[in-house]
């Protein structure tokens, strides 16, 4: 019998980053029993190295716990979300399996970007939301100005906030009954024929593919026939089960539950997050809303450090896919860097992270090509050529009109930072477009920006410059020609097709020669001397000359040095793995990140 | 024992009496075989007559004496507290008594200049060493120089130094018959380090004190460098070991091959490293090897592999791919 689902709730817990969700989800699992004292651990959900390493979420998590109030017997099925902006779309995934949040905020820094961007997220999801103040045992803590704030920003009635230590665990009861007082229970047909959502999946070696799913209609059961309704592909369930917060088998899942399905799917292409699973002969007419697709505003190159791995590198994507729809993948060539696949990326925490992990769960090693957007050229032919790799432009001779992507950027951002922002929009070759006040403090700032010069840093900059308070949005608005030119790198007199950069006239001769001088300090010496060089075209802009290594040998190497020595050999071999062998010279991992222009002279 | 090395630097820091005892703890536990060799390190400010005998008559045939320099500021700058005078003063006392001795000397001590290390050959060669063992300066994370580098308050000597004195030391050292057979050690034809050989073959060894390092049965390990922490284990009846390793067979092979390639004599004969390790390096690393031959950092004879001159320079560059 499937649990009536009159009482079960399912939530998401939001939030702007570092304001405690994951402290939060450890006390709903101490509190009720989930977890015992003896397994209690810090952020607990934050399992993936990753998360642990930088001490923050990038993987939603989804947990089912009991609770009893006043002698019934509840089921919660709770998603810890992370509040970085780059994984906002594991946010929008989360909610979309759920009929409530808790819209937590840190009641010593207030209500922050992600605070507002997460709750309208979960308003527009017609979800019920219980905004709880977090960190109350803190000194700073100031909960009645924050209330206040919540009330401004997103009309929240003060006397529905509730405030809570997720240290502590004080005040974590009371959200345990608001939970079960203000969120709607799910609301599906329990005899309808099955649709379950598919919010999440990852590939496991003996298994293939674990979809993870929520119930809305009908019910899920070992041995029962099911169909994937976009791709069209049948399996039979061989598991089923829910996460407590490990993976605990059960038998069936019904309307409102949450869990994870296998069913012998080995092709990974089969599944796609958002799609909804049915029973099959019998089948719901229609598939559940399903998930927008995101929008990617990073991409770069990632090539297999050694050869040969070409292969590998793509069931690595493939794999990690599965657990991060949101990043795309298309095979790429490089004369310096072989083949390779073209990426892209939310942002750049995004792209570091993808890389990473692609890294660690595939025991791959990985070198990156500084990210870069597509141009399109007209040719004194009259052709219209697109151009991801800045090499593949042709001669300065050739190009009729030389184009870029253009985006309409808006800022939202509190009014006092209108001025910083414009001066960076306008330093970036920006077109004002127009100002609109929302209040008096907060206004939405209009720009006509080159993609090229907003993709890689401006969110940091627009972050550093609002106090955290500015968002940013975007749409494509095509192409537009403007005075530009291929920077191409020459070392030890070779081309360097992944060290080109497409840069505009003006500011050619310095990106040249600062960029020179950063590879200078990013190759490292060889047995011989090293000339690099920036050009356009033939015409030489920039020179620098990396001297020749000639003394690098350990002196001393006996009985109790042997373990210590091998270990610093294998350092140096370490840092070698990642280098790409370019005619005679090796260049490092770093040099190909350094093209990335950071600003700094 | 086929070899015995007592080392860490201060053996004849001990009295007469405390050194006899040691010798014959050690001549109990780990008898030499006929014809093996004995080594003591030996400071030359503390090596005395008395001493020297007890050292002779306790079984000891080679001495390792640290002379480091002749330059007084440059053993002010090691910290070495002997004065110049003291390494022939130390050498009277040993050649009579000891068939076998070398001594150590360091190149490359901040604030030296190629002049300076010439003198101190010059003055090494005089005193007609057999044996020889000099070192390029090591900044080791968590010495005093490391520290006062990382401070700013030592300059590492230019790297064009360097190499000019390397240089100078394996050619004068050659025409003065002491010729190279590995990285940092010299040595007339028979009066090589036997025991040092040992670790540069990878071979297994004992090690016994505060410390010290064993490899035994494929195990490297290292006793507590705690004092306190090692008399208790010790007097308690236990083991003072502290941390060991063991690598798996490729591993081992693979260590095995950075340590005959610093035998710039030997070098690595590939039907030694076979028998040894079980492993044919060129399975091993083909792609290195071809690489530093091309590069002219190695040479091979098609038997044995051998670091060039300028590959002795680069070693680690090229130890570093065989791993
Ligand atoms: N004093 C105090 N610290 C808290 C409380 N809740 C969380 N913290 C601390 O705040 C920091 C961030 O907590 P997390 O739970 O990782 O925050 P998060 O919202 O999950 O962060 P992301 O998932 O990366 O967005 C950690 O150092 C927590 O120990 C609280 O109630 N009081
Ligand atoms: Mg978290």
């Amino acid at each position: 019998m499937a649990f009536d689902p009159k009482f079960i709730r399912n939530f998401s817990i939001v939030a702007h980053i570092d304001h405690g969700k994951s402290t939060l989800a450890d006390q709903l699992l101490l509190q009720s029993g989930a977890i015992s004292q003896r397994e209690f651990r810090e952020q607990l959900l934050d399992d993936m190295d990753l998360e642990r390493e930088r001490g923050i979420t990038i993987k939603a998590r989804a947990v089912a716990i009991n609770y009893t109030l006043e002698g019934q017997l509840y089921e919660l099925n709770l998603i810890d979300t992370p509040g970085h902006v780059d994984f906002n779309y594991e946010v929008s995934r989360s909610l979309a399996a759920c009929e409530g949040a808790i819209l937590l905020v840190d009641c010593t820094q207030g209500v922050q970007a992600q605070t507002v961007a997460n709750a309208y997220l979960a308003i527009n999801g017609n979800l019920s939301i219980v905004p709880v103040l977090n960190k109350i045992d803190m000194q700073a803590a100031r909960p009645d100005d924050v209330k206040e704030e919540l009330f401004n920003t997103l009309g929240v009635n003060p006397d529905e906030v509730l405030a809570c230590s997720a240290k502590t665990g004080e005040g974590v009861g009371e959200i345990f009954k608001a939970i079960i007082a203000r969120v709607p229970h799910p609301a599906g047909n329990p005899s309808a024929p099955l649709r379950a959502l598919i919010f999440d999946s990852k590939f496991d070696d003996y298994q293939g593919v674990v979809t993870y799913v929520r119930v809305v209609d009908g019910h899920l059961k070992v041995g029962q026939k099911i169909r994937l309704m976009a791709g069209g592909t049948t399996y039979e369930v061989t598991g089923l089960g829910r996460f407590r917060p490990h993976e605990v088998a059960c038998e069936e899942l019904g309307v409102g539950q949450v869990g994870y399905v296998t069913a012998n799917i080995k092709q990974l292409a089969d599944v796609r997050i958002g799609d909804t699973m049915t029973e099959h002969p019998r089948g719901a007419e229609s598939p559940l809303p399903g998930y927008q697709e995101p929008v990617q505003v990073v991409y770069c190159g990632l090539f297999p450090a050694t050869h040969n791995q070409f292969e590998d590198l793509r069931t690595a994507l493939q794999k990690l896919a599965l657990n991060d729809c949101s990043f795309t993948f298309e095979p790429e060539t490089s004369d310096a860097l072989g083949f390779g696949f073209r990426c892209g990326f939310l942002g750049m925490l995004h792209m570091e992270i993808v890389q990473q992990r692609l890294e660690r769960e595939s025991n791959l090693f990985l070198v990156q090509t500084a990210p870069n957007v597509t141009y399109e050229i007209l040719t004194k032919r009259n052709e219209v050529l697109h151009i991801a790799n800045p090499t593949r432009i042709p001669d300065a001779g050739d190009i009729e009109e030389f184009r870029e992507p253009m985006a309409r950027v808006n800022f939202i951002l509190p009014s006092d930072c209108i001025g910083a922002i414009m001066q960076l929009c306008e330093d970036r070759r920006g077109t004002y477009i127009k100002t609109e006040y929302m209040t008096p403090t907060r206004a939405i700032l209009s720009y006509e920006l080159p993609l090229a010069e907003m993709i890689y840093d401006l969110y940091d900059k627009l972050k550093s410059a609002t106090r955290g308070y500015g968002t940013m949005d975007y749409e494509l608005i095509g192409y537009r020609a403007d005075e530009l030119c291929r920077l191409d790198i020459l070392v030890a007199g070779e081309k360097v097709d992944a060290l080109s950069i497409v840069v505009h006239k003006a500011h050619a001769d310095r990106r040249g020669r600062r960029l020179v001088k950063k590879l200078r300090a990013e190759i490292g010496r060889h047995q011989f001397e090293v000339a690099i060089q920036a050009a356009i075209g033939s015409r030489v802009v920039a020179r620098e000359t990396i001297s020749a290594l000639r003394k690098n040998v350990t002196a001393k190497c006996y009985g109790g040095d042997v373990s210590r020595k091998r270990k610093l050999l294998e350092k140096q071999k370490e840092g070698k793995k990642r280098m790409k062998q370019v005619g005679n010279v090796e260049i490092s991992q770093e040099a190909f990140l350094s093209v990335l222009d950071d600003g700094d002279e | 024992m086929d070899t015995i090395f007592v080392g860490g630097g201060t053996p004849t820091r001990l009295t007469p009496a405390q050194l006899e005892r040691l010798l014959s703890v050690i001549r109990i536990h780990f008898p030499l075989a006929a014809g093996g060799e004995w080594t003591v390190e030996a400071n030359p400010g503390t090596l005395d007559a008395d001493k020297s005998d007890v050292l002779a008559a306790g079984g000891v045939n080679r001495v390792s004496l640290g002379a480091q320099s002749f330059q007084p500021r440059l053993l002010a700058a090691l910290e070495r507290n002997h004065n110049p005078e003291d390494v022939p003063r130390a050498l009277d006392l040993i050649r009579p008594r000891f068939p076998f001795w070398s001594f150590d000397l360091i190149f490359g001590v901040p604030g030296s200049t190629p002049a300076d290390w010439s003198e101190d050959l010059r003055i090494a060669l005089s005193l007609d060493p057999s044996h020889l063992s000099c070192y390029g300066l090591v900044y080791e994370k968590g010495t005093a120089l490391w520290k006062q580098r990382e401070a700013g308050l030592v300059t590492p000597v230019e790297e064009d130094f360097e190499v000019e004195m390397y240089t100078e030391t394996i050619d004068v050292l050659a025409n003065a018959g002491l010729s190279m057979y590995e990285i940092s050690n010299f040595a007339r034809p028979g009066h090589e380090s036997r025991h040092n050989l040992v670790y540069w073959a990878n071979d297994a060894y004992f090690g016994v004190g505060l410390g010290a390092a064993r490899y035994l049965e494929g195990v490297r390990s290292i006793n507590t460098r705690d004092l306190q922490a090692y008399l208790k284990r010790v007097e308690a009846g236990g083991d003072p070991t502290g941390p060991s390793e063991t690598l798996g067979p490729e591993e081992r092979a693979r260590e095995t091959a950075t340590l005959m390639l610093r035998r710039t004599q030997a070098g690595l004969d590939r039907a030694e490293f076979e028998l040894k390790t079980g492993f044919a390096i060129d399975e091993l690393s083909r792609a290195a090897i071809a690489k530093h031959v091309r590069g002219g950092l190695l040479e091979d004879d098609g038997l044995r592999l051998r670091l060039t001159r300028q590959g002795v320079f680069l070693a680690d560059t090229v130890l570093c791919d065989l791993l």
